[in-house]
């Protein structure tokens, strides 16, 4: 193991490494733009220079492999006026418009630019102008002004989502960021990825374009639902403080935009396009109303209801969600299981157009909780069920349950949170709250359990189906 | 396309396998020569036949100031906008051409005969300002020299 200093402090590195990454690993920060650690070194910004000491000239960090003993200074007079010369350089073109930039706030060139360098440009040259609102994809559009061409997006769709959809055209201060001429960033599903990579405003998110201000919002740790990979997510939605009475309400609590959480081992800094667009799964709408064969009743009604059906019932099947959270699971199990045949129903099958399988992140399981509902209840899975023949009560927890399925003339109770044809036609229908509404657990595919906390409050008239369980199996009636 | 694959396969040849993408370069070439310019359906046969990935031949293309995506007139002149040539009075070339064609750069006469592009370094500079016809170089170029370079091509 070579030891190495920096700024004279001795630091073990591992063979191979290069400097940049044994400094960040120390707690020295270098700054990069290009430079990714997932991607590989393209050495094209020039900003992570370091001194060698001996040496009069600034080098770049991330392609410098250690040496045994080596000697680098990472604030040297030499490096800050590199330093300084790099982002003037690097701003030469940049139209500086951050007061109009989604990525004010956490925009690594705004970051640097007030950390080491701090003066306006110094060239009196007129910019060169570009494309603005140039769409690379029905997703991501670019602003060519504030492109730095750096390039962690093109190495990403070549080395990691390997749809080769992105490349640099032209050449020299005519360089243009293109979307290649087949459109093949349109089928890429973890395109949005590059937006996030990207160190400056340059590709913007279509969906989020002009929605918030980044530090309106806060991250809340989710977990991604779309499949069995289970990657730990993060929801953007306003602060608490921010949210304001002059905004429509649904501004105020809705899922601004989703972002990996980098969890390493799961997804690591990446997510799928189905992630960015969990908004579309859990801002649905909403069933509000508990029913009794279709007709609006009270809540509390509605319970008394489905707990004479399941205390009645002499061959009692539920169908539990694989959406549901490892302590609703184990709820449902401590107090009705006994009462019940489970089988564990998939709320959601692969929709057409959507990639069943890949060999980076999607799995075919499209549910993010089978592995914790078999732990506790065994792989039965509901297709392949044949009820019983003297059933007489259903239970259907969740979505997707085919309701032509089920045994002629049985009882139906129906736990579920989106407004359905197929509320009205349960004898009791129970609307309960989603993932983004309660803290939880899910156990991915590979078996490792994440944690998901509420992001909003739920709304009014809606019940988590852990206190619900609770209820049909109590003998006196929690209200909702 | 499809008729210079075996002429594709001989510089196939020359390379170490896994190295496709080095040939990318000679095979646009050649297929420019061939057709005048590169099609879209050449960048499609190239792709089946390489296995590059569409996007690199593009980059290619379009990094060479020399490769021509649509069909040129019969005479291409090409002004160098560089700095020896600019030096050497290239911007008054470049406008003296658009004013008796009545063209600017990058366009084709009515005529389809001319077509006109200003470009980078063409790698003679000692003799700037330099302008060239097809394959053609016309070194040192004056006013009157060009007055009797377009008259000859008109």
């Amino acid at each position: 193991m070579p030891e190495i200093f920096i700024d004279g402090h001795p630091v073990q590195a591992e063979p191979g490494q290069s400097v940049l990454q044994v400094a960040l690993a120390n707690g020295f920060y270098i700054p990069y733009f290009c430079w990714h650690p997932a991607l590989s070194v393209a050495g094209n910004c020039r900003i992570c220079c370091v001194q060698v000491e001996g040496r009069s000239w600034a080098e770049i960090s991330c392609n410098l492999p250690v040496t045994e003993g080596m000697r680098i200074l990472t604030d040297s007079d030499v490096v800050r006026e590199q330093r300084r010369a790099t982002l003037q350089f690097i701003t030469l073109n940049h139209p500086v418009d951050c007061g109009i930039c989604d990525k004010a706030g956490e925009c690594t060139l705004q970051d640097y630019h007030y950390a080491y360098n701090g003066r306006p440009s110094i060239s009196l040259e007129p910019k060169v102008r570009a494309d603005k609102f140039h769409a690379l994809s029905g997703r991501i559009l670019l602003d060519n002004e504030r492109c730095i061409l750096c390039s962690r997006c093109v190495r990403f769709t070549r080395e990691k989502s390997k749809s080769h959809a992105l490349g640099i055209k032209r050449r020299g201060d005519e360089s243009l960021l293109r979307a290649a001429e087949d459109h093949a960033l349109d089928t890429d599903w973890y395109s949005d990825n590059i937006i996030d990579i990207c160190p400056v405003g340059a590709l913007l998110s279509r969906s989020f374009l002009y929605k918030a201000r980044v530090w309106y919002l806060q991250p809340v740790p989710s977990v991604c639902p779309g499949c069995a990979r289970g990657c730990a997510v993060d929801l953007w939605v306003r602060k608490p403080q921010w949210r304001l009475k002059s905004l429509a309400a649904k501004q105020n609590t809705s899922i601004m935009r989703v972002t990996p959480h980098g969890t390493p081992g799961i997804d690591g800094p990446w997510i799928c396009n189905k992630g960015r667009d969990l908004a579309r799964i859990f801002e649905r709408p909403r069933a509000l109303q508990a029913l009794r064969k279709g007709q609006p009743v009270e809540y509390g009604v509605a319970v008394v209801a489905a707990r004479k059906l399941v205390a009645d019932a002499k061959r009692a099947v539920a169908l539990v969600s694989n959406w549901g959270s490892n302590e609703q699971l184990t709820a449902f199990r401590d107090r009705l299981g006994t009462r019940f045949t489970v089988y564990i129903k998939h709320d959601h099958m692969p929709q057409s157009g959507e990639p069943v399988e890949d060999d980076f992140l999607i799995r075919a399981d499209k549910n993010p909780n089978t592995a914790g509902a078999v732990a506790l209840f065994g792989a039965r899975s509901d297709r392949a069920a044949e009820f019983p023949a003297d059933t007489d009560l259903v239970l259907v927890w969740g979505e997707g349950c085919d309701f032509t399925r089920l045994p002629r003339g049985v009882k139906i109770v129906f736990l579920n949170a989106y407004l359905q044809p197929e509320n009205g036609h349960a004898d009791v229908f129970l609307p309960v709250t989603i993932q983004m509404e309660r803290p939880g657990h899910y156990t991915n595919g590979d078996g490792v359990v994440q944690a998901f906390v509420a992001a909003v409050a739920p709304p009014p008239g809606v019940a988590d189906a852990a206190t619900l369980f609770a209820a049909l199996a109590a003998s006196e009636v929690i209200p909702a | 396309m499809k008729h210079l694959i075996p002429e594709f396969e001989r510089l196939k040849a020359r390379f170490p396998a896994g190295f496709e993408s080095s040939l990318v370069l000679p095979c646009v070439r050649r297929i420019q020569e061939d057709r005048g310019f590169v099609a879209d359906s050449d960048i499609d046969g190239l792709v089946a036949y390489l296995g590059v990935p569409r996007i690199q031949i593009e980059e290619v293309l379009s990094y060479y100031t020399q490769f021509r995506r649509t069909p040129v007139g019969r005479w291409h002149l090409q002004t160098c906008r560089n700095v020896s040539c600019s030096m050497c009075g290239a911007e008054r070339l470049i406008a003296h051409v658009g004013a008796s064609l009545g063209i600017g750069p990058g366009e084709t006469t009515a005529d389809g005969r001319i077509t006109f592009s200003t470009v980078e370094c063409l790698g003679s500079c000692g003799t700037a300002p330099v302008v060239v016809v097809n394959e053609t170089y016309h070194e040192s170029m004056s006013i009157e020299r060009l007055d009797a370079l377009l008259r000859e091509l008109g």
